[in-house]
Order: C-alpha cells, then sequence, then structure tokens
C-alpha cells in the first residue's frame, strides 16, 4: 500500500496530538487531582428519600475540621436546600440525588458539575477560596418548568457560616 | 473495467426507477429540513430573548424536541439513504434487485417519522391527549406518549431494510464479477450500514424493550441509567452515521469538482474501517458525568474515542490534498497560491469546502467534549450544541445542501434554477453559523445551560468572559435568522428548479483515484473480518459497564417514578389501573432479577 | 481540467495513475494542515491549562 511521505508525517503528527490530549487529561488526573462522578456511592431507591438518612433533611453537615458534606435533592424544579451555605477555605463533599427525572447540578461559570440520576447519588468534592456567591442551574431538561429551576451557593466567612448555621435558619 | 463509460447519459437516464426513489428521500430530507428550520429560528428568538411571543416557554421543549428529531434524524437519515441508494447503484452501475423492496423500506422510514412527528407536533395542542417532550435523548423517567416510541422503531427497522437493500444488490453484483475490488463508493455505504446495524441495535432494544412497553403501561418502571447508557450506545455512532455520507461525497465528489481526483483509494478505505470499528465503543464519553459509571470505564471510553479522532484528521490531509492536485491540474502554483485556481463560483465546491473548514473547527471543540475531565467545565452547556452545529449542523447539512447543487440535475434532468443564489445561500451559511456557534462556545464557558427556554436567572448573574451574556445573545439570534434565511433560499432554489424543463447534458462522472484500489490490500474488502472486530470491541467497551449497571439498579430501576408529559388526568387514572394489573409482571421480572443476583 | 471522463472503477486504468501518484507532491496541503496542528495545539494548551485548570471549584474527589 502506497502512502505518501507528507501523509506519513501527518499521520505521526496526529498520534502525537492525541498523545497530548490524553496526557494533557492524564496529567488533571494525577496533577490537581482532578476526579470523576463515579460509582463511589450504592444505588439509591428514589422513591424512599424520605426515609433517607441523608436526603429526608437536605443540609450541609461539618464532619471534620473544615471539612463539610451538603446533601442535596434535585426536584422538578428546584433544588434542597437552597441555598446551600458553605463556608470559606474548605473542602465541602456534594451529595446530590432526585426525587424525580434526571437533572443536572451545575454551580454556573465553576467545575462543579454532574448529573443527577434518580436511583444513584453523584458525589462530588471541591475545595472553597474566598467568599462568594455562585449560581446553580439544572442544566438537563427536566420537564415543562426547566427553565426556572435554580439554586444559589454562598461561600461565607467562617463567622458569617457560624452565625447562619447557629441562628437556626435550617442549615 | 467493470464499468461502461458513462458518456452523456444521466442517472436519471440510465436509472429511471431508481432515480425515482434518490428524489423521493431526498424531498423527504428537505421537508424536514424546512420544519427544523422553521423551529430552528423560533428558539433562537425564544432562547435569546429577543422575541418570546410566538410560544409559551413550557412550549419550547416541544419545539426542541421536533427541531431535534427532524433534524438529527429525519433530515439527515433520509438524505442518507437517498444518497446511499445513488452511491451503490451508480458505482456498480446496475440497478436494485427489487425496487419493491426499496419502495417498503421508504415507506416504513416515512410512516415511521411521520408517526414520531405528529406525536410530537401534538403537544403544542391541548385538543388531543398527546405529546412528547422528551427531547431528541429522550432520558426515562421523563415518558412521551407511546406513538412517538413506537414511530421511532418503525423507522428505525426501515433503515435495516435499506441497508439489506444494498448488500442484497452488492451481492449480486459480486457474484457478476468475483474477482473485483469493492467500487468505493459501494465500500463506503457498506461499512456505514454494517456500523448502523451494530449501533442501533441497542437504541431498538431500548425501545422495544423499555420504553415502548413501559409507556404503554405494561411495566411500571425502568431503569433511568440503563435506557441512557443503550441511548449513547446508539447516540454517539449516530454522529458518525450522519457524517459517512458528507465523507463520501468529500472523498468522491468534491475532488471531482475540484478539477482533480481522489489522493489516495486505499486511505479513504481505511478510514471507513477505522470508524465502522471506533465509532461505538465510545458513548460513554457522553456520561462522563453521570453517577453510577465507574471512572475505569469512563476513561476507557475517553481513549477510544481520542483514537477516533485518527480517521478524520487522515481525511482532511487526503480530501485537502485531492482538491489541491484539482488546482494544480487548473493551473495552481505556489505554497498557497493554489487556494485560488479553485472553482469558487461553484456552490457545489465552496459549501463543500466551507462545510470541512466549519469541521475543522468543529473538530477542537470535539477535542475538548471527548477530555474526560475538562468535561466539568463544558457538560451540558451550550457549548455542546454550539460543538453539533458545527459538525453535523455545517460539517453535514451544508455537504448535504451543497452536494444537491450537483447531484439534483444527475436525477431529475433539471438545471439549477439559480447557480448564484446557490452560491450566496451556501456563503450565508457559513456566516451565520460562525456567529451562532461562536457565542454559544462562548456562552457555554460561561456555565450558560443547553436546552433551555430562558438561559437567564433571577438569582445570579453570568461572569463577563469572552463578551457579555446579553451581546452573544444578540450574536446567536443573528446567526440563526441568518442560517433560517440560508434554508428558505436552499428551498426556494430547488422549487423553481423543479419548475424547469428537462435538457440533456447534465451528465457528470467521477474519475479515478491518483491512488487506485489496487494499491489497497485485500484484506480491507474483508467486511466480516471488521464486523467481527468491531463486535468484540463493542463487548469490550460495553459488557462490563452494561452488567454493572443492571447489578446495581436492577432491569427496572430503583424505585424510580414515571413522569408522562403526555397523559390528561383521566386517562393517568385509567393507565395507573393498567399498570397496577400488569405491573406484576414488572415485579415478577424484578424480583427474577434479585433472585438471579 | 475537465477531460477526465472515466468513472471511479473498481479497476482504476493502469496508464495514468502510477505515474501521476511518484509526481504529485501535496506540499500546499501540507503547509495548511501544519497551520491547522499549531492552531490546535495551541488552544487546547489554552482551554485545558489556563480556562479549566484555572476556574473555581475543581473537583477534587
Amino acid at each position: 500500500m502506497h502512502i505518501h511521505a507528507y501523509e506519513k508525517l501527518w499521520l505521526a503528527a496526529s498520534v502525537l496530538l492525541i498523545l497530548l490530549l490524553l496526557g494533557s487529561v492524564t496529567y488533571g488526573a494525577v496533577g490537581p487531582g482532578v476526579a470523576m462522578v463515579s460509582d463511589s456511592e450504592p444505588a439509591i431507591d428514589a422513591g424512599g428519600l424520605d426515609e433517607d438518612e441523608r436526603f429526608s433533611e437536605p443540609r450541609v453537615e461539618q464532619v471534620g475540621e473544615n471539612e463539610y458534606e451538603a446533601y442535596v435533592v434535585a426536584f422538578q424544579f428546584g433544588f434542597q436546600p437552597d441555598p446551600i451555605v458553605v463556608p470559606e477555605d474548605s473542602t465541602v463533599t456534594f451529595y446530590v440525588t432526585s426525587r424525580d427525572v434526571i437533572h443536572g447540578f451545575e454551580v454556573a461559570g465553576t467545575n462543579a458539575n454532574t448529573m443527577v440520576v434518580p436511583g444513584e447519588v453523584a458525589e462530588i468534592t471541591v475545595e472553597t477560596d474566598g467568599a462568594a456567591e455562585y449560581g446553580i442551574v439544572c442544566n438537563e431538561y427536566c420537564g415543562a418548568g426547566h427553565h426556572g429551576m435554580e439554586g444559589k451557593l454562598e461561600v461565607v466567612s467562617q463567622s458569617e457560616f457560624d452565625d447562619r448555621t447557629s441562628g437556626g435558619d435550617g442549615e | 473495467m467493470s464499468e461502461a463509460i458513462e458518456g452523456d447519459r444521466t442517472f436519471a437516464d440510465k436509472f429511471p426507477e431508481e432515480a425515482r426513489i434518490v428524489r423521493a428521500a431526498l424531498l423527504g430530507s428537505f421537508l424536514a429540513l424546512t420544519l427544523g428550520a422553521i423551529f430552528g429560528i423560533i428558539q433562537t428568538l425564544h432562547r435569546t430573548g429577543i422575541f418570546r411571543g410566538l410560544i409559551d416557554s413550557t412550549d419550547y421543549y416541544t419545539s426542541l424536541t421536533a427541531h431535534g428529531v427532524f433534524l438529527a434524524l429525519s433530515f439527515t437519515t433520509f438524505f442518507l439513504v437517498g444518497l446511499f441508494t445513488w452511491a451503490v447503484v451508480r458505482s456498480l452501475d446496475r440497478p436494485l434487485l427489487n425496487t419493491k423492496i426499496t419502495w417498503t423500506w421508504y415507506g416504513l422510514m416515512a410512516a415511521g417519522m411521520t408517526m414520531t412527528g405528529i406525536s410530537i407536533l401534538a403537544g403544542f395542542t391541548d385538543a388531543i391527549d398527546m405529546s412528547a417532550d422528551v427531547l431528541f435523548t429522550f432520558y426515562a423517567p421523563l415518558q412521551a406518549h407511546p406513538m412517538f416510541y413506537a414511530g421511532l422503531a418503525v423507522f428505525i427497522v426501515g433503515s435495516w431494510i435499506a441497508g439489506a437493500d444494498w448488500f442484497r444488490t452488492w451481492l449480486a453484483w459480486k457474484r457478476e464479477h468475483p474477482d473485483e475490488r469493492i467500487p468505493l463508493q459501494t465500500f463506503m455505504v457498506l461499512t456505514t450500514m454494517a456500523m448502523w446495524y451494530i449501533a442501533s441495535s441497542a437504541v431498538a432494544a431500548s425501545v422495544l424493550i423499555f420504553l415502548l412497553p413501559w409507556s404503554l403501561g405494561l411495566i411500571d418502571q425502568v431503569n433511568p441509567t440503563l435506557t441512557r447508557t443503550l441511548f449513547w450506545f446508539f447516540g454517539h455512532p449516530v454522529v458518525y452515521f450522519w457524517l459517512m455520507p458528507a465523507y463520501l461525497l468529500w472523498y468522491t465528489v468534491l475532488p471531482k469538482i475540484a478539477g482533480g481526483r481522489l489522493f489516495s483509494d486505499p486511505l479513504a478505505r481505511v478510514v471507513f474501517v477505522l470508524f465502522l470499528l471506533l465509532s461505538t465503543p465510545v458513548g460513554i464519553h457522553h456520561q462522563y458525568l453521570d453517577p453510577g459509571i465507574a471512572e475505569g470505564f469512563k476513561f476507557i471510553s475517553m481513549t477510544n474515542t481520542m483514537f477516533l479522532l485518527l480517521p478524520s484528521l487522515l481525511t482532511a490531509f487526503t480530501v485537502v490534498a485531492s482538491v489541491e492536485y484539482g488546482a494544480r491540474r487548473r493551473g495552481g502554483s505556489g505554497l498557497l497560491g493554489w487556494l485560488t485556481d479553485l472553482p469558487w463560483r461553484d456552490p457545489a465546491f465552496t459549501g463543500m469546502m466551507l462545510a470541512g473548514l466549519m469541521f475543522a473547527a468543529g473538530g477542537f471543540s470535539g477535542m475538548v467534549n471527548a477530555g474526560m475531565n475538562i468535561n466539568y467545565m463544558i457538560h451540558n452547556t451550550i457549548w455542546v450544541p454550539g460543538h453539533f452545529h458545527l459538525t453535523v449542523g455545517t460539517a453535514v447539512a451544508l455537504t448535504f445542501m451543497a452536494a444537491t447543487y450537483w447531484i439534483w440535475p444527475q436525477i431529475t434532468n433539471k438545471p439549477i434554477y439559480s447557480r448564484a443564489i446557490g452560491l450566496f445561500q451556501v456563503v450565508l451559511w457559513f456566516i451565520g453559523m460562525a456567529l451562532m456557534s461562536n457565542a454559544m462556545h462562548a456562552q457555554g464557558i460561561m456555565g450558560v445551560p443547553r436546552r433551555t427556554a430562558e438561559p437567564e436567572y433571577s438569582g445570579f448573574d453570568y461572569p463577563t468572559m469572552f463578551g457579555g451574556f446579553e451581546e452573544l445573545n444578540v450574536q446567536i439570534a443573528i446567526g440563526g435568522t441568518l442560517l433560517f434565511v440560508s434554508t428558505v433560499l436552499f428551498i426556494g432554489n430547488l422549487v423553481l428548479t423543479m419548475g424547469n424543463p428537462k435538457v440533456s447534458g447534465l451528465a457528470e462522472t467521477l474519475p479515478p483515484a491518483l491512488s487506485g484500489p489496487d494499491d489497497s490490500p485485500k484484506v480491507l474488502d474483508n467486511l466480516r473480518l471488521w464486523v467481527g472486530i468491531a463486535l468484540t470491541l463493542v463487548v469490550l467497551a460495553y459488557a462490563l459497564p452494561l452488567a454493572a449497571i443492571i447489578n446495581r439498579g436492577g432491569l427496572l430501576g430503583p424505585g424510580v417514578g414515571t413522569y408522562p408529559v403526555w397523559l390528561s388526568p383521566a386517562l393517568d387514572a385509567l393507565a395507573n389501573a393498567a399498570a397496577s394489573v400488569l405491573g406484576a409482571v414488572g415485579d415478577a421480572s424484578a424480583s427474577l432479577v434479585e433472585v438471579v443476583r | 481540467m475537465r477531460s477526465m471522463g472515466r468513472n471511479e472503477t473498481a479497476h482504476a486504468p493502469a496508464d495514468d495513475v502510477s505515474g501521476d501518484t511518484e509526481e504529485f507532491d501535496p506540499i500546499g496541503t501540507l503547509t495548511l494542515i501544519g497551520i491547522y496542528f499549531v492552531i490546535l495545539v495551541l488552544a487546547w494548551v489554552y482551554i485545558y491549562y489556563i480556562e479549566f485548570l484555572g476556574r473555581d471549584l475543581v473537583v477534587v474527589g
């Protein structure tokens, strides 16, 4: 089979490009430590969230020094809790599930983004920096009211976080 | 020589019955294009907030479902079956075996798409208890009217018979020409259809085993991750199903229009074999951010996806080299000066070249989509439709429109009404898409979601990056409007062409490749071997993930409800009654799964 | 050159195939595609290393 020398050159460059892409993704995983949403959480009964220890009361909980867990329920058409309030400079793990259809959970403009599938729990861990307010959008079509489905993530100072959680507004 | 020189006889002269079929398929395709474009302009103005007076935001999703199904399934597939029929008959230089079979598959595809189309469009009115606002991806547990799924099944079965029709015609040719290589165009058709059989089997299974019985109330729940995975098993190769007819045109027709010849027949075959092998075991890259699927499966899918870049990168070289060869023969010189010696006034040429240029840009956003962890940045944002409007929406759609200017006269004996309007139309498409797609990519990086009637929210504003949100909305609306105008010009030009009188002398021929099929290893034509390897790769990529998904959630899902978007309360009660009776079947099978586990 | 009135066939005619293949070096194509390669690499480096890894809330677990 006759292949022109230039075409062989291009073939080599193409393979090099593919290796660059695969190498970058691998670097992202081992360097900055970007991890994928995975099957780390067992399946859950989407119809029985009311009896679930974590999701019957969607909330943010402190689980260690500077470590927090947020149990979030997505539904037609909103998120609970809303807003989600977490302290700055902390490690926050979101556990997100749906009690009805497939939704999305995207902290707009950031890398926190996952599918929310009924019967499954999405687990993503992020590190917060300084105080900031983000919008949360459902980025998967979930029914006629989809465009109104939004929430809020508030990263606040430690003192404000303590005020708001002891102030009894449910977080 | 397997074929006589075509001389002055067009395809319509030589194969009048086949030409009628090709015309019918292309007209079906253009009908879908017209409908899809109407919904497209409604959406582009609604979503960007320029004009929201025509439909309610809740009806936006009916429109979006119609736009997706009519364009991504109907427009593309009807054009494909027309083009493939032309390519098989032309390159084998023999008629189809039995056109009754041909009209049967055409009828099935048309009937199936009509059923699905009606179930979608009924969503605009409350007079009928029917709708299918589930979008092109129809993710359960959102549920469409049963006719939506039934129509899809009939449509797919029709496409299977079409493939069988071409395979049978090829086998008949093979008996008549035992020692010859498969002609290139037929080779492309057969490899594409082999890929299609593998890919569409999963969505057919999903529809027939789960979604249709579920929408009829025969089973009361499904496993959302399972049906979603089966959709993407089909949903990625289907993009190559759209793309392969465009590739066929770039490889076999574009070089001829440029005044040259295909650079390498063997590499064209290699490329199509690679697509057959790699198109399917990659679907999980649409599910990078799905919970319930292990990271390892996602990584395997990414590796396959990245290697799927190879055939497209090779195509870029081969096609451009074929065009350069044409330019040199037309007197072109210099390192890049030859670019000015190409037939830029020919709408077929310019359309296909601009389509290829956009595909090169789409290649970049595709690499980002394929990069597993960078998916966090753009998953389900409007970046993604920005990407596929470059690929299926331009590389494919613009190539089809451009090719129509070349192929239509040969299947009708009527010259195009206005080639000048044609040229203007293809350039307008390019400009419109450049604006729309660029702004969609930029908004996607800001986090603006796809598939929403109103992307502005009450609680927050998007960060300003490459221009503000509003400014990019205007860009999208202008681009979308130009695309609509371009479609109107295309359809109008074609309608006026139909009024032209028949003339003679429109025959076109295709030159052989510079490096011909004799130069390619015989093993490339061994379709059984390639199908065998393709199936093996699919099993390797999907057996474990599917087993894991079924093991986690059960065949019929972990307690997930049903969310019909089409039932009125009265019908709802009826369906519930039916479901409780027939649900026993589901429970029984669910407990069976328990036992097996 | 519109005079190539032959079809793409199973057997390409031997006379003009081998000769042309040796003569034609698609240097223009190599140039164009080389430019494309450079654009791809630069755009990728920007979007992956600067845009993506530089954003808030990187998912680390």
